[in-house]
């Protein structure tokens, strides 16, 4: 499939079915690593890794864990991330990561923080679910994620100052500043049902 | 309903955003030039998205280290080209990476005549459809008349 792709000018997109197989079910042995290895040494051009702060299961370091196997021209011995063995990979294609699942414009900050540069973001439910229609959710999402990047090139500490960064892009954008009442009506809501 | 930044081109990295200011652009350049990226700044008269190959206003600036110098010819190119559309590029030239990394608009046009669907028909019946803008033409059509006018 890789190879007709490429000659197909196509991108081989891999989705996240069975994602959690891999992430959640502990018991047999064979971690996402293994499938990024493989995927990126197949010629998938996008597998969904995970988002961190999302619907996949993952914890900050063992996702970028995954994202360096992607990512990397070298990998070497991290075992905070779960990277056992040192590797070269001599110019193999990178593979790009996507962080796909539950993530919306109110996080950006942290997906700019945990994920960096070099992957796909993409927003479902975070576009279709805003208050005033999609468009006005991908002009949220995109705002979000620019006014983020320029706050970061610009040497902000978007980790502390996110929230304050995105209220005051939420100043002059009305999808943004709904998305942002939304998802803290959501999240009160939750602390009230739990 | 929906707040729309004045129906512009948004093609550039930060075109969601207001304008950038001189000083947010200098910003940006610092933090490529910080990253060791060459800066390049393309100019062109047609906004069409596929249109990715810009003149190129002058060289790509690969010895400039100042970020003031490189804001003085974004500032020219905007003197030189009032009307048309100009950004500013970064380069990564790490091994694996070999692409722009920036793309900031910092000019568009002041009139953006749109752009006009193309139809064209090929075999049996069957037509492709795509889209060509407007502003090329209508730029050189306003250059010729004006310097007409200054003739007379």
């Amino acid at each position: 499939m890789a190879i007709w792709a490429r000659k197909n000018d196509m991108i081989l997109h891999l989705h996240r079915a069975g994602n959690s197989t891999y992430s959640r079910q502990k018991n047999h042995g064979m971690s996402f690593r293994v499938i990024c290895k493989w995927m990126r040494m197949a010629g998938v051009d996008h597998i969904h890794a995970g988002t961190v702060v999302g619907k996949l299961e993952g914890d900050p370091m063992m996702i970028r864990g995954y994202y360096d196997t992607l990512l990397d021209t070298h990998t070497s011995v991290q075992l905070e991330k779960g990277i056992f063995f040192e590797q070269d990979w001599a110019s193999l294609n990178k593979c790009m990561p996507v962080a796909s699942g539950g993530i919306h414009a109110g996080q950006m900050h942290q997906l700019l923080h945990y994920l960096g540069d070099d992957v796909v973001l993409q927003f479902g439910g975070g576009t279709i679910g805003h208050p005033d229609g999609i468009q006005a959710g991908a002009v949220a999402n995109r705002t979000a994620l620019e006014v983020m990047i320029q706050a970061r090139n610009e040497g902000r500490d978007i980790w502390n100052e996110g929230p304050q960064i995105l209220a005051d892009a939420a100043k002059w954008c009305s999808p943004l500043k709904s998305r942002l009442g939304d998802v803290e009506r959501y999240y009160f809501q939750l602390r009230i049902h739990r | 309903m929906m707040t729309n930044l004045g129906n512009r081109v948004t093609q550039g990295q930060f075109s969601f955003l207001p304008n950038l200011t001189d000083a947010q652009i200098t910003a940006q350049i610092k933090y490529a030039l910080g990253k060791g990226w060459a800066l390049g700044i393309e100019y062109t008269d047609d906004p069409h998205p596929r249109n990715t190959y810009w003149e190129m206003f002058g060289n790509p600036m690969f010895d400039m280290k100042d970020p003031a110098g490189i804001l003085l010819e974004v500032n020219n190119c905007r003197k030189t080209f009032p009307n048309h559309y100009i950004r500013v590029t970064a380069f990564s030239a790490v091994r694996g990476v070999e692409s722009v990394t920036i793309v900031l608009h910092c000019q568009s046009s002041k009139n953006e005549p749109g752009f006009g669907l193309v139809r064209q028909e090929t075999d049996g019946r069957t037509m492709r459809y795509t889209i060509h803008s407007y502003a090329p033409t209508r730029l050189k059509a306003s250059a010729i008349l004006s310097k007409l006018a200054h003739l007379n």
